[in-house]
């Protein structure tokens, strides 16, 4: 998968998962203020984030400092290198 | 011209002085029966574990559907409550319910179903209301968003294992626009995984009865109505629950809309 390909499907899955307009998916968008998701989707977005990519990271530090959508990018990203 | 503007200001008159009355009637008598409530609940609780034999779970949840029928019932005066569809609710079978939010009252309105074993699935703020927290507990609400996901599912398992029902808000939170908003997973997450059936609720009324923000009780026909059940278990997949969050959200969109037409008729 390249790293075009895994941001492709973690915004797909986020906008589908949370109804959200692709449009305001950029990277700098912070998920709280700019995408409206709150501390119930946290859950939700990493259940997404697990069934997408095959991997555990509910128990991640790392998941808790995740402000914006690049956040999630990098963490994916980092994830897939470190388990390749 | 003049006649009628005379007979709308009547109106708004009459309206005004409903309003008057109904607020320094309901505020005493919600806070009298809480109050009355949080001192004589407990020794009826243990007086029915001792006799009734029911788990203390469910008995507690009977408490709370009592309560609700008092506050229903001190409403009555000012506020006309129907039911619909509640042939589709069978007590004597687990299922979710998940209804959309206007407004705090929406809540006790839970107490107009005919099933009286409901689990309230919340957030974690209401469990910090002093005077509700105990019941809470002892009702075994699920605080979904204190608890991991895993503790949530095993919890609603074990309510549906004893007969139980759950029933989710999906919105989160109350609407501020009187339409229905994004939905939550988690109720549609939990009757799949359980294989329950999950049975949409439609409340009218409560947005005009105390919209978010406002403090006055105004008068008003408050409607609950129940749909036609849902079976889960063609949305085991992957991305099941969210076709059937689409499918559920859309219906109770459409219903909404259609119990607003019939009010108008």
């Amino acid at each position: 998968m390249t790293e075009q390909e895994v941001i492709e499907l973690i915004d797909s899955s986020l906008a589908e998962e949370f109804e959200l307009e692709r449009e305001a998916m950029t990277p700098e968008a912070n998920i709280y203020e700019d995408l409206g998701l709150d501390s119930l989707d946290t859950v939700d977005m990493v259940i997404v984030l697990e069934g997408a990519f095959k991997f555990k990271i509910r128990e991640e530090e790392a998941v808790r400092g995740i402000r914006t959508l690049g956040d999630i990018h990098r963490f994916v990203l980092s994830k897939m290198e470190q388990q390749s | 011209m003049a006649g009628s503007y005379h007979r709308s200001l009547s109106a708004t008159a009459i309206f005004a002085l409903q309003v008057v009355l109904m607020n320094l009637w309901v505020y005493p008598a919600l806070l009298l029966w809480t109050l009355i409530g949080i001192l004589i609940f407990p020794f009826l609780f243990g007086v029915g574990l001792v006799f009734l034999r029911q788990p203390a779970d469910r008995l507690m949840r009977w408490f709370v559907w009592i309560y609700g029928r008092g506050w229903l019932l001190l409403m009555s005066p000012f506020v006309r409550f129907r039911r619909e569809g509640m042939e589709r609710v069978r007590i004597d079978r687990p299922c979710v319910f998940v209804v959309n939010h206007f407004s705090f009252f929406d809540t006790y309105c839970m107490a107009l179903l005919p099933q009286y074993d409901i689990v309230f699935a919340v957030r974690s703020w209401p469990f910090q209301l002093f005077w509700y927290s105990a019941f809470m507990r002892l009702a075994r609400y699920l605080d979904v968003e204190g608890s991991s996901w895993e503790e949530t599912l095993s919890n609603s398992r074990s309510v549906f294992a004893g007969g139980g029902t759950v029933l989710f808000f999906p919105e989160g939170h109350r609407s501020r626009t009187g339409e229905i908003q994004r939905f939550y997973s988690g109720g549609f997450k939990v009757a799949i995984d359980a294989g329950v059936e999950l049975i949409p609720l439609c409340i009218d009324g409560t947005d005009k009865l105390l919209p978010p923000g406002r403090k006055l009780f105004y008068p008003c026909t408050v409607t609950l109505r129940a749909l036609e059940p849902v079976t889960t278990g063609n949305y085991r997949d992957v991305n099941g629950h969210i076709r059937l969050r689409k499918q559920v959200k859309e219906l109770m969109s459409a219903e909404l809309v259609a119990m607003r037409e019939g009010q108008k008729q």
